[in-house]
C-alpha cells in the first residue's frame, strides 16, 4: 500500500472544469477532468470552437472557470496560488498571433516579461540577449516586431515565454501563422527546449502531424474530452 | 552591451509613440500651471507689496468703512481719531486705480502735504506738492514708464496736473503710483469731504507691552469712538483688504479653471491610451504583470506628463510675470518676484494633477481580464 507521501502529485490537474459565457447561454467547456504530469508533452486538438484554447487559458491561469478547479502541484489556482504570480513564475505562454509589443525592440520584448519580478536591469538584459541568441536571433535583437519575419517574431515570443524560467510551457496554435518551413523550425525549437529543460509542455493545435508527434494527445469536442 | 528596458523607459516609449497627442496634452497642463504661477504669483506679490507699503510708511492702524470695497468715510472723523490717547498722527487718504493714458493705469493716492506717510518716501527730483494746488508727485517707476519729469503736465479725469517731483517708494505699489493733494483727489474722484481711509501712527507702546497687543488695544479704542467703522492693524489690513482678497479670488478661480482643463486633458489622453492599448495590457497581464504594475505604469506616464507640464508651465508663468512687470500698462501693480516656495508648490500641483488624472484610467486598466483584453480587436 502506498503512503500519501509517496503518491505522485500531477503538476497540473483540472477537476470538473466548466466555462460558460453570455450568462450561461454558451458553454465552452462542459466538465473537463485532466491530469498532466511534470515533464509531459501533451497536444490538445479539436475543431474550431471545441474549447481547446479555453482549456489552455484555464490551465495557464489566464481565465477562471465558471465551475471546477485547477490545481498546480496540488494547490488550487486562484486560492492557494495567486494567478499573477503563477503566470509570471510558473508558466510561459506562446500565442498564434505572437503578441509582441510593437513599440519595443526584440530584446526589450523579452525583458518586459521580467520587469514585474523586480530583477536587476543588467541581469534582465543579459538574460534576454542569451535567450535570443539561443533562438538564433542575435543579429535581430534591436529590431522592432514589424521589422521581423513571422518566424522570427514567434522565436522572440518563445524567448519571452522562457524569460522567467517557467516549469510549464503553454502554446496556443504556435504554428498557426507560420509557413511550413518556419512551422517545422518552431516545433524543432520547442522540442529542443522541452528535452533540454525537462519542461512540461502543452500545445493546442489543429494540425494533425503536430498532435500525433506528441506522446500524449487529448482530443476535445463540444467542450468535452473525447475518450 | 545589450539594451536595457527599465520601467520608466517603458513608460517613456508609450508616451513617445503618440508624440502629437503627448505634445497637445503637455500644452494643456502647461497652460494650467502657467496660469497658476502667473496669477497666484501676482496676487501674492501684490499682497507682499501692500504689506511693504504699510510697514515702510510706519502705519500702525488703517481705519476703514466696514466690509466695503470702496470705503467712504467723513473726513471730519479725523479729529475724533486724533483724540484717542494712544494716537500720535492721523493721515486721511484716498486711493483709487485710475487711467492716466489710454494704455497706462496706476494707483492714485490723495494725501495731505503734511502726511507722515511722506517720511518713508525718498524725493528724487523737484519738491513736495502744496495742498490746494493742481500738483502731483510721480513714483520713479511710473515717471519712467510715462516719460514724465518735474514741470510736465498730466491730465487726470479732465483736470491738468503739474508734475512737481518724483520719488522712490518703499514698495512697487508706491513707486508705480501718483500722489496728489487730498483736496484735489476729492474733487477728481467726486468725494468732497470724504476719504477712503485714515492711516494712524501710534505713540510708542508703554514699557512692558508688546506692539501687537498695543495696536489691538488702540484699534479697539478707535472703534469704540467710531461705531460702524473698522480699525484694522496694518499687517492684517495688508493681508485681508478687499483688493488683495479680490486679487487672490480671481487668481485662484482662474487658475483652478485652467488647471481643471489641463487635468481633463491628461485624463482624456490616459483614458484613450488605455483604451487603445487594451490588448497590450492583456499581454502584460498574461506575462504575469499584477494589476498594481499596470496601475504603476499608467500613473508613471500621467505623472511624467504632469511633471513636464509643470516645468514648462513654471517657465511660461514666470516669463509672463516678467513681461507684465515690464509693461507700462501693468508695471505699477505687477511684480516679477516669485518665491521659490510658490514654484515648488506649482510643481507639486502639476505632479498631483498627473496622478489625479491618471487614477481612473489606471484603475480601469488594472481591472481588465487578461483573456478578455487579449481578445480585444
Amino acid at each position: 500500500m502506498s503512503s500519501p507521501l509517496s503518491a505522485r502529485v500531477p503538476i497540473l490537474e483540472a477537476r470538473g472544469l466548466v466555462k460558460s459565457y453570455d450568462e450561461g447561454r454558451v458553454e465552452a467547456l462542459r466538465g473537463v477532468d485532466v491530469q498532466i504530469d511534470a515533464g509531459e508533452y501533451v497536444a490538445i486538438s479539436g475543431p474550431s470552437g471545441s474549447g481547446k484554447s479555453t482549456l489552455l487559458h484555464l490551465l495557464g491561469g489566464l481565465d477562471v472557470a465558471t465551475q471546477g478547479q485547477v490545481f498546480f502541484k496540488g494547490s488550487e489556482l486562484g486560492k492557494a496560488v495567486d494567478l499573477d504570480s503563477y503566470r509570471s513564475r510558473r508558466v510561459g505562454f506562446i500565442f498564434q498571433a505572437f503578441y509582441l509589443l510593437p513599440t519595443l525592440r526584440a530584446i526589450e520584448n523579452v525583458q518586459v516579461a521580467m520587469l514585474a519580478l523586480h530583477e536587476n536591469a543588467n541581469h534582465r538584459a543579459e538574460r534576454a540577449a542569451t535567450l535570443l541568441e539561443e533562438m538564433g536571433l542575435s543579429h535581430r535583437m534591436r529590431h522592432f516586431p514589424n521589422q521581423l519575419s513571422a518566424g522570427e517574431r514567434q522565436r522572440v515570443a518563445i524567448a519571452r515565454a522562457l524569460a522567467n524560467d517557467p516549469t510549464i510551457l503553454l502554446a496556443d496554435e504556435p504554428t498557426g501563422n507560420l509557413d511550413s518551413v518556419n512551422s517545422a523550425r518552431t516545433m524543432e525549437i520547442l522540442s529542443g527546449i522541452r528535452e533540454q529543460r525537462g519542461m512540461t509542455m502543452i500545445i493546442v493545435t489543429h494540425e494533425n502531424d503536430i498532435a500525433h508527434a506528441a506522446p500524449r494527445h487529448i482530443r476535445i469536442r463540444d467542450g468535452r474530452i473525447e475518450l | 552591451m545589450a539594451s536595457q528596458l527599465s520601467f520608466t523607459g517603458f513608460a517613456w516609449k508609450n508616451l513617445w509613440r503618440r508624440r502629437l497627442r503627448t505634445f497637445l496634452t503637455l500644452v494643456g497642463i502647461t497652460m494650467g500651471i502657467g496660469a497658476f504661477v502667473a496669477l497666484v504669483g501676482f496676487s501674492r506679490a501684490f499682497e507682499h507689496e501692500w504689506l511693504r507699503m504699510y510697514t515702510s510708511s510706519g502705519i500702525d492702524i488703517a481705519v476703514v468703512q466696514s466690509n466695503l470695497l470702496s470705503s467712504s468715510i467723513d473726513e471730519s472723523l479725523s479729529a475724533k481719531i486724533s483724540a484717542v490717547p494712544d494716537v500720535a498722527q492721523v493721515a486721511p487718504m484716498i486711493f483709487n486705480l485710475m487711467d492716466l493714458t489710454p494704455e497706462v493705469n496706476a494707483l492714485v493716492y490723495g494725501w495731505r502735504a503734511n502726511s507722515f506717510e511722506f517720511d518713508s518716501l525718498t524725493l528724487l527730483s523737484g519738491r513736495r506738492f502744496h495742498d490746494g494746488a493742481p500738483e502731483i508727485l510721480l513714483g520713479d517707476l511710473l515717471a519712467s514708464n510715462l516719460g514724465k519729469k518735474p514741470g510736465d503736465t498730466i491730465s487726470i479725469l479732465g483736470t491738468n496736473f503739474t508734475v512737481v517731483g518724483t520719488y522712490r517708494g518703499g514698495s512697487a505699489l508706491e513707486s508705480g503710483a501718483v500722489i496728489m493733494p487730498l483736496d484735489q483727489m476729492q474733487n477728481v474722484a467726486g468725494m468732497e469731504g470724504k476719504v477712503t481711509a485714515f492711516h494712524v501712527k501710534l505713540r510708542p507702546p508703554p514699557v512692558g507691552e508688546t506692539q501687537d497687543a498695543y495696536v489691538k488695544q488702540a484699534s479697539a479704542a478707535i472703534e469704540a469712538v467710531l461705531p460702524d467703522i473698522k480699525a484694522v492693524p496694518a499687517a492684517e489690513r495688508a493681508a485681508n483688504n478687499q483688493l488683495v482678497d479680490l486679487a487672490h479670488a480671481v487668481a485662484w478661480g482662474t487658475s483652478a479653471i485652467a488647471l481643471l482643463i489641463g487635468i481633463l486633458g491628461i485624463a482624456n489622453t490616459m483614458a484613450m491610451s488605455v483604451f487603445e492599448r487594451t490588448r497590450e495590457i492583456g499581454i502584460l497581464r498574461a506575462l504575469g504583470w499584477k494589476g498594481r504594475h499596470v496601475i504603476l505604469l499608467i500613473l508613471a506616464e500621467a505623472t511624467a506628463l504632469g511633471f513636464a507640464g509643470g516645468l514648462l508651465g513654471i517657465g511660461i508663468g514666470w516669463g509672463a510675470l516678467r513681461l507684465l512687470s515690464s509693461l507700462p500698462q501693468t508695471a505699477s501693480v505687477v511684480s516679477a518676484s516669485v518665491s521659490p516656495m510658490h514654484l515648488f508648490e506649482s510643481l507639486i500641483i502639476a505632479i498631483a494633477s498627473g496622478l489625479l488624472a491618471g487614477a481612473y484610467p489606471a484603475w480601469r486598466g488594472a481591472r481588465l481580464s487578461p483573456v478578455e483584453a487579449l481578445r480585444y480587436e
